[in-house]
């Protein structure tokens, strides 16, 4: 392995404790914004502290100064308690824990459709430039990002599923929900259409895929716009470089020169955003989620937001950071991966 | 250097204007963005004219003909119909026009003046500073929009004046690391060190040089994300974060909507005006913005380049 | 037909080119009725500032003229291989493929540039090889095919699973032994290792040594080289360009070598060519022009050059905008010897003495 890359690679690790630190401490400024009592209930674990408050400020310190608090926080933070939700009487670590699965089920699908759709569509866009299919696929890529998708997501619903009973809001139907709940059906994974493979159990799985449509749609849409873009510009960028010329110039066909070279070197710039973009999708989509009832963080979060639970906010808030961070670092050792410059330095 | 006159037709920055309009003719995308932008603003100047309110009440507040649950469809008396709990949609959508200009216009100016002074300092003195600040807006920039204001909202509780802020926090890390890095950019070039070397002091070079060479880059960056604003604004205040209820919001006139998507038995569609008629004002309203902004990154980045 | 369009030894020639871009700010006419001709196996050193279009015309030879440029007259005759002579701007792609790579190659100005940093520099040589060579490689896959003893391979060589693999291992194997022997041409050092670069562990002379060994893999008879060493340091300079010849003599290429420095093109030259602002302006043999500048242009570009001892002598004036070039002779607002004529009508090339053409109304050019 070359030496800059081991220097690249540590670089980039220790990196990521300064933003972890930063996130935490972001997010306890917040925590800063509330009085002692309500700071209580984020280092309550179960329902019955909730009476002693008053013990509960003394115990962790709640009226001291911040930078004492700081630690105490922090300190709970790394042990998993996030503290308590009122809102569905579940500490708020598990409560994320047991929505999670939702959430990646959705972004299983929809990041991959967004990203390769994304490529495709940037890739033809740009190389049939300034045609009617770049414009077309533009309008389309506009259209697509500024749509609310709140929005989208109701017209969609109220089109199918209210126009003609298509694709009901939830992650399965009454009966197979029944289904799941009873222990035939083993939860391996949490995601849907994941265990009903595993159970060998089909009608699940494609009741499971049934509901999946309207909201991977929905966040196919909006999201696409965004890879579309980045991979057409990317391309764009590319093909105006000596290398494509001096490619050309060795006699190869103009497809091989775009796909073989164009689109390669293109692709580094799609990989960042494709990593942010995943990130957002694991992130818990707020709106999507509440609007189509899938029970992920985000609907959790949305919901905690107006019965103003402030763990589960602070809580949803803190996660999302970390994987964003996480998502980060997946793409930086990815660049590492795939451009000889980084690896071989 | 001789002093040109502003308004004449010799100063630089009218000849630029000019170019930048003859510029967008060409382009039927930035003309139809063009057109919306101006409607729109046209519309929420003229809201008290075209949706009269009652005097001594909230104009904001939609009025209401009654107070049954279920949506009317569009009639003389409510041009647009009504919503559930009967708010005239028609004055509703007007005047989210001016809500949405306000939150929008609201936090794009506040963010980016925040910017402008976070970014010049951390530009300016560099060093530690300079890092402390961009860490800072590193951690900021690491949430998604909606996910850090919903955090501050909770802590502020619910309202636009809760959202406003919300964003504004969530919003200026973007201005700073723009304009510190035009800052950087601008300070580097040789007139800076020329002007030091004559004598001026520092804080007359930013203002006097730094900061017009920055205008292009804010105004692209502000364009593009009026849209953004006002989408998450949108999406707080359907969420019920933001805008009370019966309040002229787009997102929350949505929100009003999410009971009667199916429609009525025999009529699926008997409620489309509810979700479609304010969606359509949204959506024209952001596409609008969108693609104004993105003619106008088109044509003034590279004369930025050419700088 | 076009039989006759070249001469017996001539081998490439350009006739009244005209390439316009057309962009943002208008129309630029950046070569206005060129005239070139190579005869076989000379090196012609084309010279001339920038935006004078020498790169354009030498692109537009391979008919790669960059976007947004289109070519809108002229005529580039070019002697095939096979006797045949086609005039390039009227090919279809399936014939410029056949074309490019084999019978023109070119080498660039920025070595780093031109080659792909996603590939090792013996993927991008293959490239040219497979593309052009393919059957001569698949000979001697053959004959190796014939040779393999291992007894394994025999065997599984009877499977039709394993068959296309065994003849793909072999493939790269020709291809990969045919790579190195071109680099050693290349006088590369440690050419085994180097095949498996990439492009950015290379140093620009050994960058631009494979860009070399990529035009010449296929033996072309026509090397169009533009300014292949002004970004590389002066030592290596001198390296490349001595290379260069070498492997010219070698294979009997003919080359047009584009450059702005006099230097080079005094030591290389059979013939110079003078371009400006989209034309040529002068052509003669290397002596010739050094000895007997015509055009004021060329006599102000030798006298330009750096003397010790003597002042520095600048061309006045400025490159001429091409969206709104000068009218008539586009030199003539910074010609000492400017004449009415020249600003209202345009000198033609034409042959004064032996060999030496000039556009220019002091010396004829009606």
């Amino acid at each position: 392995m070359g030496s800059s890359l081991k220097i690249y690679l540590t670089r980039r690790l220790l990196l990521v404790i300064p933003t972890v630190l930063g996130v935490i401490l972001l997010i306890f400024a917040v925590t800063q914004l509330f009085t002692p009592v309500q700071r209580a209930s984020l280092y309550i674990r179960d329902i019955k502290q909730v009476k002693s408050i008053d013990e509960i400020i003394a115990k962790y310190g709640l009226d001291k100064p911040a930078y004492m608090q700081f630690f105490t926080w922090l300190s709970q933070v790394v042990q998993g308690n996030l503290g308590w939700s009122q809102s569905i009487h579940m500490s708020v670590l598990d409560a994320l824990m047991t929505r999670f699965p939702a959430t990646a089920e959705l972004a299983l699908y929809a990041a991959p459709l967004t990203i390769l759709l994304g490529i495709y569509l940037g890739k033809i866009s740009a190389v049939k430039k300034d045609t009617a299919i770049d414009h077309f696929t533009r309008a389309l890529s506009v259209i697509g990002w500024s749509l609310p998708s709140f929005w989208l997501g109701i017209v969609l619903l109220a089109f199918f599923y209210g126009g003609f009973g298509l694709f009901s809001p939830g992650r399965l139907s009454p009966w197979a929900e029944a289904l799941v709940r009873t222990g035939e059906f083993k939860i391996y994974t949490g995601l849907y259409t994941v265990d009903a493979i595993l159970n060998l159990n089909f009608a699940v799985l494609l009741d499971a895929l049934y509901h999946l449509v309207l909201p991977v749609a929905t966040l196919t849409i909006i999201n696409v716009a965004l890879i579309m873009r980045v991979m057409r510009s990317s391309m764009l960028e590319q093909i105006g470089k000596t290398y494509v010329v001096a490619a050309r110039a060795r006699g190869l066909d103009e497809k091989t020169v775009i796909d073989k070279h164009v689109t390669k070197n293109a692709l580094i710039s799609v990989v960042t955003l494709s990593g942010l973009l995943t990130a957002g999708m694991l992130s818990g989509m707020v709106i999507t989620e509440t609007i189509f009832e899938f029970k992920g963080i985000g609907y959790f979060a949305a919901r905690a937001a107006t019965q103003l639970d402030i763990p589960a906010v602070l809580g949803f808030a803190l996660l999302t950071g970390f994987i964003f961070i996480i998502a980060n670092l997946i793409v930086d050792l990815l660049y590492a991966y795939i451009d000889p410059r980084i690896r071989l330095g | 250097m001789s002093k040109t006159k502003f308004w004449s037709a010799e100063h630089p920055r009218i000849k630029e204007l000019v170019f930048v309009l003859k510029k967008m003719k060409s382009s039927p995308l930035s003309i139809i963005g063009l057109t919306i932008v101006v409607l729109f603003t046209l519309l929420a100047i003229l809201a008290p004219v075209l949706a009269p309110s009652e005097t001594g009440r909230d104009p904001y507040m939609m009025p209401r003909t009654g107070y049954s649950p279920t949506p009317q469809p569009p009639s003389p008396e409510n041009l647009f119909g009504t919503t559930e709990g009967q708010y005239d949609l028609y004055y509703g959508v007007i005047w989210g026009t001016r809500a949405a200009y306000r939150i929008g216009v609201l936090v794009v100016a506040v963010s980016a003046l925040i910017g402008i002074v976070v970014g010049g300092l951390a530009g300016y003195y560099k060093g530690v500073v300079d890092e402390v600040l961009m860490r800072l807006t590193d951690i900021i920039l690491a949430f998604p929009a909606l996910i850090l204001a919903m955090a501050f909202v909770v802590a502020f509780g619910r309202g636009l004046d809760s959202i406003t802020l919300a964003l504004i926090l969530v919003w200026w890390p973007s201005y700073a690391r723009l304009i510190r890095g035009e800052f950087l950019r601008v300070t580097s070039e040789d007139f800076v060190e020329a002007a030091k070397a004559v004598g001026c002091s520092d804080f007359r070079i930013m203002v006097r040089h730094v900061l017009p060479n920055t205008i292009f880059p804010l105004i692209i960056m502000a364009s593009l994300d009026i849209g953004s604003v006002v989408l998450t604004a949108a999406a707080l205040s359907f969420l019920g974060l933001g805008a009370p209820s019966g309040y002229s919001d787009w997102g929350q006139i949505i929100s009003l909507s999410r009971n009667w998507i199916t429609g009525a038995p025999g009529n699926p569609f008997a409620y489309w005006h509810t979700y479609i008629i304010p969606g359509i004002f949204l959506f024209l309203f952001i596409i609008g913005w969108n693609l104004l902004g993105d003619a106008l990154r088109d044509i003034l980045d590279p004369m930025i380049r050419r700088r | 037909m076009q039989a006759k369009a070249l001469a017996e030894n001539e081998q490439l020639k350009v006739e009244d080119l005209v390439v316009r871009f057309y962009t943002y700010e208008g129309i630029v006419k950046a070569v206005e009725k060129a005239n070139l001709n190579l005869r076989k196996g000379e090196t012609l050193g084309v010279v001339g500032e920038t935006g004078s279009g020498k790169s354009v015309t030498a692109l537009t030879i391979m008919a790669l003229t960059p976007t947004p440029g289109k070519v809108e007259g002229g005529h580039i005759y070019f002697r095939r291989s096979t006797g045949e002579i086609v005039d390039v701007l009227t090919l279809k792609e399936e014939g410029l493929l056949k074309i490019r790579g084999k019978e023109i190659s070119m080498i660039f100005q920025e070595p780093n540039a031109a080659l792909d940093p996603l590939y090792t520099v013996g993927d991008q040589i293959a490239e040219a090889i497979l593309t052009h060579r393919l059957p001569e490689m698949l000979e001697k896959v053959g004959r190796l095919e014939g040779e393999e003893t291992n007894g394994l391979w025999a065997f599984l060589e009877k499977l039709p699973f394993f068959k296309g693999s065994i003849k793909k291992r072999l493939l790269n194997k020709v291809v990969r032994q045919e790579i190195v022997e071109l680099l050693k041409l290349m006088e590369i050092p440690d050419p085994e290792r180097v095949v498996d670069a990439y492009p950015h562990e290379l140093s620009g002379g050994m960058q631009q040594r494979i860009v070399i060994a990529i035009a010449l893999a296929c033996s072309p008879t026509l090397l169009l080289a533009d300014e292949p060493t002004t970004n590389l340091d002066v030592t290596v300079q001198a390296q490349i360009l001595d290379l260069i010849m070498r492997l010219k003599r070698k294979f009997g290429t003919s080359v047009i070598y584009i450059t702005h420095d006099m230097g080079v093109i005094a030591e290389i030259s059979d013939r110079v060519a003078v371009m400006y602002a989209g034309r040529v302006v002068e052509v003669a043999p290397t002596m010739e022009i050094f000895k007997n500048p015509l055009h004021p242009y060329t006599k102000a570009l030798l006298e330009s050059i750096p003397r010790p001892g003597s002042a520095f002598k600048a061309i006045p004036g400025t490159v001429p905008n091409l969206v709104n070039p000068p009218s008539g002779c586009r030199f003539h607002p910074r010609c000492s010897y400017a004449m009415k004529r020249c600003s209202r009508e345009t000198p033609e090339l034409k042959e004064i003495s032996k060999e030496h053409l000039v556009a220019c109304f002091l010396h004829g050019g009606a």
